[in-house]
C-alpha cells in the first residue's frame, strides 16, 4: 500500500539521495544496503511480523489483522495531520480530549433523532472548533503550541464532561456501522484511514502549500522571507488536526457503541506523538512523510497485537512499546549517523567554511 | 615574546584557505593583517584562537611549538583573541564575565567573590573603562564590552592580543580610546596582532604590516616610510585603474526603483534610484543603515512614511510576501539563518517561490519547476547542477547563486535585486563567480540590482553607482568610473573622525 507518491526529482523525499551524483550507478547490493539504513522501522517491522508468525501462526489471520488495523485506523487518522503540524515545527497534545468532545457530540446527536451523517459532521465541526483555538493562540499569538495544546488537552475534556456528565451508549445500528461496517470486506474505518494519509500525501508532495509545510519546519524565518505565509499554513493544519480528531472521536463511539465522556481517548495523544515518532518524523521539525506515519502507526500495533498473541501481560506491553520507541528513535539516530558518514563520503565538495575571511 | 607561525597552511576540501602563511610577531609589536573578505584573514584567526586545525604548519610562542591548537590550549598558551562577535554572557555582570572559567575560590568550591571584584576593578582601570564591575554587560556599550574583553585577556597574563576588526562598531571617541589603549599595552610588551580593513588605523598604529591575498602572503614590511597607496596596491593586487569599467546605464532611463524621502526607524530621509541594468553598492560601516535600508525596502522592517516605487508603480509594502509580488526580492546577508532550506534539496531551495507561480490549479507542475531549475542552474553555472543535492551541502558560492536563482528566473518577476553583503563567506574564485552571475542578470533581464557591502573592492569591483551611508542616511551618491577604492576608504575612515 502506498500512501504518498513516490519521490519526484525536486526532492519530495526527506531522504538526501544515497548517491551525491546521479552518474554512479550503484551495485544492487549496496543499493540494498543503502535501503535498509534509509528504512530501518521497516525492516524491524517485517522481522517483527515473522517472527510472531512463526511463534503463533496467528498474526497474519484476517480475524486478527481485522482489529489490529480497527485500533490502527483511528491512530492513522488523527496522526496524519498531527505529523503534518510535527513537520512544520508545531504539535498538538489535545487530540486525546478532542477525540473525546468529538465523540460525546456525535453520541448526542444520534440520540436526539441526528442522522449519523449528522453526527459525524457535527463530530468534525466540535473538532474543528477546538483546533480553532488551538490555530489562533499558537499562530497568531505566537504562543508555544506545546503549552497551548497541553493546556487545551484538560479544558477540552472539561468541555466535553459538560456536554454528556453521564456515559451515553446505544446508538442504534446505522451509526455503528461507521465503526465496524464493512464496505468490499474492508472496515470503513480503515478506508477512512487509508484516504487521509492518501490525501495528506498527496497534499505534502504535489502542492506549493505542501512544500511549504516542510519549508516552515526547516527555517521559519526563511520562509518567512521567501514569501510564505508562515501562519495561514500552520493554522489551516490545527483546525485539520482538530476536525480529524473529532472525526476518530465519532469512529470510536460508534465502535464501542458508548461515550463516557471522562475515559474516551484518554491518552490517545500519547499513542498518536508515538506513533509519529515511532515513523521518524523528528520533533525538530522539517522532515518526514505520510509513509513514515503508516509504518509507524502499523509498527505500534503490531507490537501490542504480538506480544498479546504471545501471552504476554499488558504491563510487560507497556514496558516494551516504551522500550521500542527510545529503541526506534536510537536506531533512526544512528542510521541517520551513518547515512551522513556515507554521503560525505561520496561528496566532491565538502562543505565551505562559514567564512573564510 | 615572539610568536612565529610558519607554512601555516588550511585546507576546506579543495579550497586552499590558506597557503604556507608565515607570520612573525614581536614582543611589544603591533603588527597588521590586510586583506579581502575572503584572503584568509579570519582563517589565521581561527587558526590562533583554536577554533579550527590547520592542516599543515605550526604556531610557535614562548618557544613552545604547536601544531594545532584548541581552544583551551591555546589561552593556556597565552594567546587571546578578540573576536567582531563578542563572547560576554550578557546575563552576568562585568566580574563573573572577567573570572568566568578561571574563578577565584575558595577550597575549590565557594567563589571568592570580594577578591574577584578587587581584581576587577583593577583590571579595569587597566584597560581605561569607567564602570562598576557590577554592571550587567548587557547594559555595556559594544566599545565598553570589547574593552572588559581585552580586560578578561590581561587577566589571563595574555602574551599575543588579537584583535578582529575591533574598531569596525565602534564612534570616534571609542576608537581613539583603543587605539591608545593598544599603545599602551605593546609598550608593556604584549604582541599585537590588529586584523582590519582600515588602511589609516594601519598607518597609525602599526609597527609591521603583513598582506593576504587568497590566502598567500603577498607583502608584509616593517610601516617605516610606507604610503596609503603603497598599502592599497598590495591588497588589491594591481595598480589603480586596472578594476573592469562597468557598462554605464543610461541616465535618462526611468528608473526600475524609485525610493523617496524614506523615514523608518534606524533610517533618515532615504532618497534613490536604481535603473533598469544598473547595479548600485551602498557602501558603509556596521550600523550605517546600510542592510537595514534593504530588510526595510523588503518589508522585513516597517517604515513609517515615504514612498517607494517600483516601474514607475508605487508599492506599499508591508511584509516580504508583498515586496515580492511587487518585483522586489531580497538576497539576505544570513545566508544560512535567512535563506537556505538547509536539509531541503537544492533543486526545492530555488523553486519554493515559483512553486506557487507555476502551480495550476493548486497543483505543482514538476516538469515546469524542473526547467526552472534546469535553466538557471546553467546560466549560473550552478555546481553540482543535481537538484537532488541538500543544499547544505553546497558551497557558500553555489549557496548564494541558489538564492539568487530563487528571486531571478523566467518565472519570478523580479525586477529589482536586493542583495546584503552577497559575497559574506564566499571564496575568492566563487566570488568573481557571484559578480558575473549578478552582471549577467543585470545585463542580460534589466534587471536592476541594488547590494550593501562594507567591502570596498566589492563596491569598485561590481558596482556603477555608490550610494555612502552614514547614521541611517545617504551621504553621498558616486559615479564609479571616477572612484577608487581609497577614496572608498577615505570616506569611510572620516567618518570615524569627530568632525
Amino acid at each position: 500500500m502506498t500512501t504518498a507518491s513516490p519521490p519526484t526529482v525536486d526532492g519530495a523525499d526527506r531522504r538526501p539521495p544515497s548517491t551525491g551524483h546521479a552518474a554512479a550507478a550503484p551495485s544492487p547490493v549496496a543499493a540494498a544496503a543503502g535501503w535498509l539504513v534509509k528504512n530501518p522501522l521497516l525492516v524491524l517491522l517485517v522481522v517483527m511480523v515473522a517472527g510472531v508468525q512463526l511463534a503463533t501462526g496467528s498474526q497474519l489471520g484476517w480475524g486478527n489483522l481485522r482489529g489490529v488495523l480497527l485500533d490502527a485506523a483511528v491512530i492513522a487518522i488523527v496522526a496524519a495531520p498531527v505529523a503534518m503540524l510535527v513537520i512544520a515545527g508545531y504539535i498538538d497534545l489535545s487530540v486525546g480530549s478532542t477525540l473525546a468532545l468529538g465523540g460525546v457530540v456525535a453520541g448526542k446527536v444520534v440520540q436526539s433523532g441526528g442522522s449519523p451523517l449528522v453526527a459525524v459532521g457535527c463530530a468534525l465541526l466540535a473538532g474543528a472548533a477546538v483546533g480553532v483555538v488551538n490555530a489562533v493562540l499558537a499562530t497568531v499569538f505566537g504562543l508555544s503550541s506545546f503549552i497551548v495544546t497541553l493546556g487545551m488537552l484538560t479544558a477540552v475534556r472539561g468541555v466535553a464532561q459538560l456536554v454528556s456528565p453521564l456515559p451515553l451508549s446505544n446508538f442504534g445500528e446505522a451509526f455503528g456501522f461507521l465503526g465496524i461496517g464493512n464496505v468490499a470486506g474492508i472496515p470503513l474505518p480503515v478506508l477512512l484511514a487509508v484516504a487521509v494519509l492518501l490525501a495528506a500525501g498527496v497534499f505534502l508532495t504535489r502542492t506549493p502549500a505542501g512544500r511549504h509545510v516542510y519549508a516552515i519546519g526547516v527555517n521559519r524565518e526563511a520562509a518567512y522571507l521567501s514569501g510564505v505565509d508562515v501562519r495561514r499554513i500552520p493554522f489551516l493544519l490545527f483546525v485539520t488536526s482538530g476536525a480529524a480528531a473529532g472525526l476518530a472521536g465519532a469512529i470510536t463511539v460508534a465502535r464501542l457503541n458508548s461515550a463516557p465522556a471522562g475515559q474516551l481517548g484518554a491518552g490517545f495523544e500519547l499513542s498518536v506523538i508515538t506513533a509519529v515518532l515511532l515513523g521518524g518524523i523528528a520533533l525538530t521539525g522539517g522532515e518526514g512523510s505520510m509513509v513514515d506515519v503508516l509504518v509507524g502507526v502499523l509498527f505500534m500495533g503490531l507490537l501490542r497485537n504480538g506480544l498479546t498473541l504471545l501471552g504476554v501481560t499488558t504491563f510487560w506491553q507497556n514496558v516494551a512499546s516504551g522500550l521500542a520507541l527510545v529503541a526506534a528513535i536510537a536506531i533512526a539516530a544512528g542510521t541517520h549517523a551513518v547515512r551522513g558518514r556515507m554521503q560525505a563520503r561520496e561528496a566532491h565538495r565538502p562543505d565551505e567554511p562559514a567564512a573564510t575571511g | 615574546m615572539t610568536v612565529s607561525i610558519r607554512g601555516l597552511t588550511k585546507r576546506y576540501g579543495p579550497t586552499l584557505a590558506l597557503d604556507h602563511v608565515d607570520l612573525h610577531i614581536a614582543a611589544g609589536e603591533v603588527h597588521a593583517l590586510l586583506g579581502h573578505n575572503g584572503a584568509g584573514k579570519s582563517t589565521v584567526i581561527k587558526c590562533l584562537g583554536g577554533g579550527t586545525a590547520p592542516s599543515a604548519g605550526s604556531i610557535t610562542i614562548g618557544g613552545t611549538t604547536h601544531d594545532a591548537l584548541d581552544p583551551r590550549s591555546s589561552i593556556a598558551a597565552g594567546i587571546a583573541v578578540i573576536y567582531q562577535h563578542l563572547s560576554l554572557i550578557d546575563r552576568l555582570d562585568v566580574t563573573e564575565n572577567l573570572f568566568l572559567g578561571q574563578e577565584t575560590t575558595t577550597a575549590g568550591v565557594f567563589l571568592r567573590r570580594a577578591d574577584q571584584r578587587a581584581r576587577a576593578v583593577r583590571l579595569l582601570e587597566r584597560v581605561g573603562l569607567d564602570v562598576s564591575p557590577d554592571t550587567p554587560v548587557r547594559q555595556l556599550t559594544i566599545g565598553q564590552r570589547q574593552l572588559v574583553e581585552i580586560a578578561k585577556a590581561l587577566s589571563r597574563d595574555a602574551r599575543l592580543l588579537v584583535l578582529d576588526e575591533p574598531s569596525a562598531a565602534l564612534s570616534p571617541v571609542e576608537s581613539r580610546r583603543l587605539a591608545d589603549l593598544v599603545r599602551t599595552l605593546k609598550a608593556e610588551g604584549i604582541a599585537v596582532l590588529y586584523v582590519t580593513h582600515l588602511l589609516n588605523e594601519v598607518v597609525e598604529l602599526a609597527d609591521r604590516t603583513t598582506v593576504l591575498r587568497d590566502g598567500r602572503v603577498v607583502w608584509s614590511q616593517p610601516m617605516a616610510g610606507v604610503s596609503k597607496t603603497d598599502l592599497v596596491t598590495a591588497v588589491s593586487g594591481r595598480a589603480h585603474g586596472a578594476a573592469v569599467a562597468p557598462r554605464p546605464v543610461d541616465p535618462d532611463t526611468p528608473p526600475a526603483l524609485a525610493v523617496d524621502h524614506l523615514q523608518a526607524p534606524g533610517l533618515h530621509d532615504v532618497s534613490l534610484v536604481v535603473r533598469p541594468g544598473e547595479i548600485v553598492g551602498l557602501y558603509g560601516l556596521v550600523g550605517s543603515g546600510r542592510s537595514r535600508l534593504l530588510e526595510t525596502l523588503f518589508g522585513r522592517r516597517p517604515a513609517t512614511s515615504g514612498t517607494v516605487a517600483v516601474d514607475g508603480r508605487a508599492v506599499r509594502v508591508r511584509r516580504p510576501d508583498d515586496a515580492l509580488r511587487a518585483g522586489l526580492a531580497l538576497v539576505p546577508g544570513d545566508r544560512l539563518r535567512q535563506g537556505l532550506f538547509g536539509s531541503l534539496s537544492s533543486g526545492e531551495n530555488t523553486v519554493l517561490r515559483v512553486m506557487s507561480l507555476t502551480a495550476r490549479a493548486g497543483w505543482r507542475r514538476p516538469r515546469a519547476e524542473r526547467e526552472v531549475f534546469r535553466s538557471t542552474a546553467a546560466a549560473f553555472g550552478l555546481r553540482p547542477a543535481d537538484p537532488e543535492v541538500p543544499v547544505s551541502r553546497l558551497s557558500g558560492g553555489n549557496q548564494q547563486k541558489v538564492l539568487i536563482a530563487r528571486w531571478v528566473n523566467d518565472r519570478a518577476g523580479t525586477r529589482v535585486l536586493l542583495l546584503d553583503d552577497p559575497t559574506q563567506g564566499v571564496d575568492v574564485g566563487a566570488r568573481a563567480e557571484i559578480y558575473e552571475v549578478l552582471r549577467q542578470v543585470a545585463a542580460e533581464r534589466g534587471l536592476a540590482v541594488l547590494f550593501a557591502s562594507n567591502d570596498p573592492d566589492e563596491v569598485v569591483a561590481l558596482a556603477q553607482r555608490c550610494l555612502v551611508m552614514r547614521r541611517g542616511r545617504v551621504v553621498d551618491d558616486l559615479d564609479m568610473r571616477d572612484t577608487d577604492e581609497e577614496q572608498l576608504l577615505d570616506l569611510i575612515h572620516s567618518e570615524l573622525e569627530p568632525s
